[in-house]
């Protein structure tokens, strides 16, 4: 595959004007971008802000030529163009860095860069790939980036900011006026992220327009020069940083987050914890978390993707190996249990992805339903639809699962649906202690509302519940209390009625009170 | 399946075409049956009718098995070379142990020994997978090779046929005019069939294969429920091995070649998924006789037997066709 060249901004000078106007995009009913309009002037570091399912990603895409706008343009340069596959929006110079890495690592780090591309010499008659040149070229680009790597060493044998460095080079070496970088921090650490700023600096000062996709705050004020807010798909504002304040950004992103009615708090009796977790790791996960779980309690776990919520509630459901710590439900001590001995202890777990690992998409709503509880269901291993009938029906109504005939396979019930199932199929164990693991995502907001109220329903009779989500607004209405977890360890406990969406925020970006 | 019944577009309210769609191997099968009455000489003789039966029976004991370990997301190559090694097991037993046992018990150790074995091997498969993460593609590919070389070990490469008076009976027998392995062969339909849909266990074997990670963090204990299925399969490979050496009156290491080949084939054909977590033994019964009767039919027609290959491939392939087209058109 050949790319086509861009013409060469950094050379040409000043280029790289990116405006958006009045930019839409739909997927079916769901409108993901509505109305953007707003301009990124050039050879600046513009970051974009907005919280999950904002619309961030789906500018990006745009931009990127994955997919295209249902309405709207966007000119580059003063010119109106419309992509319609990656290839366009590299010819218009805009070339991206994805989250995740693309780079193959047996590959050397030259060979990587211009993977796809590979220059060629004639070697008698014949066009074979022209290894020292290809080096050398490479070479004067890292060196070019003030990067001292060597091209031809692996690149499995770099560090992840090392790898991250290398997307950027590759991408720059395709010479493009607009550098998208999504996220390029989120897998690195500190000193990793200082070299990474360098380079970022390195290209401002070449006037190479950059837009940056961030969740870390901190970063923001120093890196970016604007700041670019977009909430449920909609431009909210751009500021300079030099003019603005962390609380205000989190003020643009959140909105006011009305508070829906939720019942109120009880008073619970923190006597006996039902769940004792003490200085539980795993390497390279999460490490010394220790908290107690009361009856009737929802314990909200907050912090940013990659904190180790999920790691955390799989480790202790057993679903994953741990390396140190202890965990203890109802006073027994279940170190190192099986989710087979957990759940015969009374603990249930509904995972962050349903789809992929909740259910058995080809089987029947009635199936998973079952699932969990054959060995109750059944008459010493004997089961029948008879048999089942009544723990099907009884999930189906109180959850108020809409699924028509429950023979049919899971697959085509809606995403709420299917999450009240993977509930339901746990409720009917009748669990002393409940992991919710995103329980919202991907559902709309009715079925939202129901999953809350089942939640609060629950554990008013007396079930034990954490509840992760990585919306912020939800933990805050949800839990009795919250964990804030950050870079694998809990930093923070908040009372919910006592805090905010801003110091709250705050805590998960920078893992403690300033 | 079911979901053809709840097909609400056009198509699906005509009665024949929903029927098509619904039982697509079963109408073919009959019209298999309806060609070879008409076309090939003496195949609808009761004789004949017999001779199928009895030839489906050993494949189907099998294949019911496999059925489950397909669906469970697992494969078994193993079943011809372990069928051929437990009739070695029991010949040899009558062979050696005649004077210690008397002539039926060392039958009947031998018997019991290659059912042991039998499900020891397959429920071992299914541990190795766990343990050391060897997929039952490789270990059963293994096991093809060893047991056979193992089974002419046994018998020195010859045939072994001190059986009992008698013994002939289980493999070539008939009881109230049915060949007796077609007994063995409807026993083993209603255990597996009801073994899959009216137990625990049964739900757990789907489960497991439909999304294993789903299955682990609903609390079923996905290994134990391979390698059981597994285990469970090499117990009827013994039996059916058994069956067979009673009927060619030896056990010998060169029987049952390729056999794996034909139950694999029939359970596909029963609609099974290769991917896991789909299939039915009922679609293995329309399998097994499915293969049965096409090869029986050109045995009559003088098709020769180099065809008769080609044939078997096509329609391994065209049912599988039938299958992903039929799923699409749902």
């Amino acid at each position: 595959m050949s790319y086509p060249q861009p013409r060469s901004a950094a050379l040409q000078g000043v280029q790289g004007r990116l405006d958006f106007r009045a930019v839409t995009k739909r997927y079916g009913p769901t409108v993901a971008l509505c109305e953007f309009t707003h301009s990124f002037a050039p050879g600046k570091v513009h970051a974009l802000m907005g919280k999950n399912g904002s619309g961030k990603s789906t500018l990006v895409k745009l931009l990127a030529g994955v997919t295209e706008p249902t309405s709207g343009t966007i000119s580059v340069n003063g010119e109106d163009r419309h992509f319609t596959s990656p290839h366009d929006a590299f010819a218009a110079g805009i070339v991206t860095v994805h989250q995740e890495l693309s780079l193959v690592p047996e590959l050397s780090v030259g060979e990587n860069i211009f993977l796809g591309r590979l220059p060629h010499r004639r070697r008698a008659g014949f066009s074979v790939v022209d290894w020292t040149g290809l080096h050398r070229r490479a070479g004067e680009l890292l060196a070019d980036m003030g990067l001292a790597l060597d091209s031809r060493q692996p690149v499995s044998a770099l560090s992840v900011g090392q790898q991250q460095v290398v997307e950027i080079v590759k991408a720059m070496s395709f010479n493009p006026s607009i550098l998208l970088l999504d996220e390029p921090t989120s897998a690195l650490a500190t000193r990793e992220v200082k070299q990474l700023f360098a380079l970022i600096e390195r290209l401002r000062a070449r006037r190479v327009t950059m837009i940056y996709i961030t969740h870390r705050m901190s970063e923001l004020f120093e890196i970016a020069d604007t700041c670019t807010v977009i909430r449920d798909g909609h431009y909210i504002g751009s500021v300079a940083m030099k003019e603005t304040t962390p609380s205000a950004i989190v003020g643009m992103m959140f909105g006011d987050a009305a508070r829906a009615t939720r019942p109120p708090r009880r008073e619970l009796d923190r006597t006996k914890p039902v769940l004792e977790v003490r200085e539980l790791s795993r390497s390279g996960h999460f490490h010394d978390v220790s908290f107690d779980l009361y009856p009737g309690e929802i314990l909200g776990i907050a912090g940013l993707l990659g904190a180790g919520r999920t790691e955390l509630m799989r480790a202790i459901f057993g679903a994953d190996r741990i390396d140190g710590g202890s965990v203890r439900l109802d006073g027994r001590i279940m170190t190192g249990a099986s989710p087979r001995d957990m759940r015969k202890a009374g603990l249930g777990y509904t995972p962050e992805n349903r789809k992929e690992v909740g259910l058995v998409q080809s089987r029947s709503t009635a199936d998973n339903l079952c699932m969990a509880s054959l060995g109750p269901i059944s008459n010493r291993g004997f089961i029948s639809r008879r048999r089942e009938q009544p723990h099907v029906r009884r999930q189906i109504a109180d959850l108020h699962i809409k699924c028509g005939d429950p023979e049919l396979p899971v697959s085509s019930l809606s995403g709420g649906n299917q999450q009240k199932v993977v509930i339901g199929k746990w409720l009917n164990r009748q669990p002393s202690v409940m992991f919710f693991d995103e329980p919202s995502r991907g559902v709309d907001v009715q079925a939202k509302r129901q999953i809350f109220d089942i939640i609060w329903q629950k554990a008013a009779d007396g079930l034990s519940s954490i509840f992760v989500s990585t919306e912020l607004e939800e933990v805050l209405e949800v839990a009795d209390r919250i964990l804030v977890m950050h870079h694998g360890a809990v930093v923070a406990e908040v009372d919910p009625t006592r805090t905010d969406l801003t110091e709250l925020y705050g805590l998960c970006m920078e893992g403690a009170k300033r | 399946m079911t979901l053809v019944s709840q097909t609400t577009e056009a198509g699906g309210q005509k009665t024949p075409l929903k029927f098509l769609k619904t039982y697509p191997m079963e109408i073919i099968l009959a019209a298999l049956m309806i060609f070879l009455i008409l076309v090939a000489p003496g195949f609808a003789s009761t004789s004949n009718v017999l001779n199928v039966l009895r030839t489906v029976s050993m494949l189907g004991i099998i294949a019911f098995g496999m059925t489950a370990v397909i669906i469970s997301g697992e494969i078994d190559l193993s079943v011809g070379a372990g069928a051929a090694l437990a009739g070695c097991i029991v010949a040899w037993f009558a062979d050696r142990f005649t004077d210690a046992l008397g002539d039926w018990g060392a039958v009947t150790v031998g018997f019991a020994v290659a059912l042991l074995l039998g499900f020891m091997l397959g429920y071992l498969t299914g541990r190795f997978r766990q343990w050391f993460n060897v997929p039952t593609f490789i270990t059963t590919l293994a096991l093809f090779a060893a047991l056979r070389g193992v089974a002419n070990l046994i018998t020195g490469g010859f045939p072994m046929s001190s059986f009992p008076l008698g013994f002939d009976f289980l493999g070539g027998g008939y009881l109230f005019g049915i060949p007796f392995p077609v007994y063995i062969f409807a026993l083993t339909f209603a255990g597996m069939h009801f073994l899959m849909k009216y137990t625990s266990f049964g739900r757990e074997v789907y489960a497991v294969g439909g999304n294993m990670e789903a299955a682990r963090l609903s609390g079923i204990d996905i290994w134990k429920v391979k390698a059981l299925t597994l285990g469970l399969t090499g117990a009827l490979t013994a039996v059916s091995g058994t069956l067979i050496a009673s009927q060619i009156g030896a056990g010998t290491g060169t029987t049952a070649t390729g056999m794996e080949l034909d139950v694999i084939a029939a359970v596909i054909i029963g609609g099974t998924s290769l991917f896991g977590g789909k299939g039915r033994i009922w679609g293995t019964l329309i399998g097994v006789l499915f293969l049965g009767c096409i090869s029986n039919g050109m045995t009559l027609m003088n098709v020769s037997e180099y065809w008769q290959y080609v044939v078997r491939g096509g329609i391994i392939l065209g049912a599988v066709l039938l299958n992903q087209v039929l799923e699409r058109v749902r």
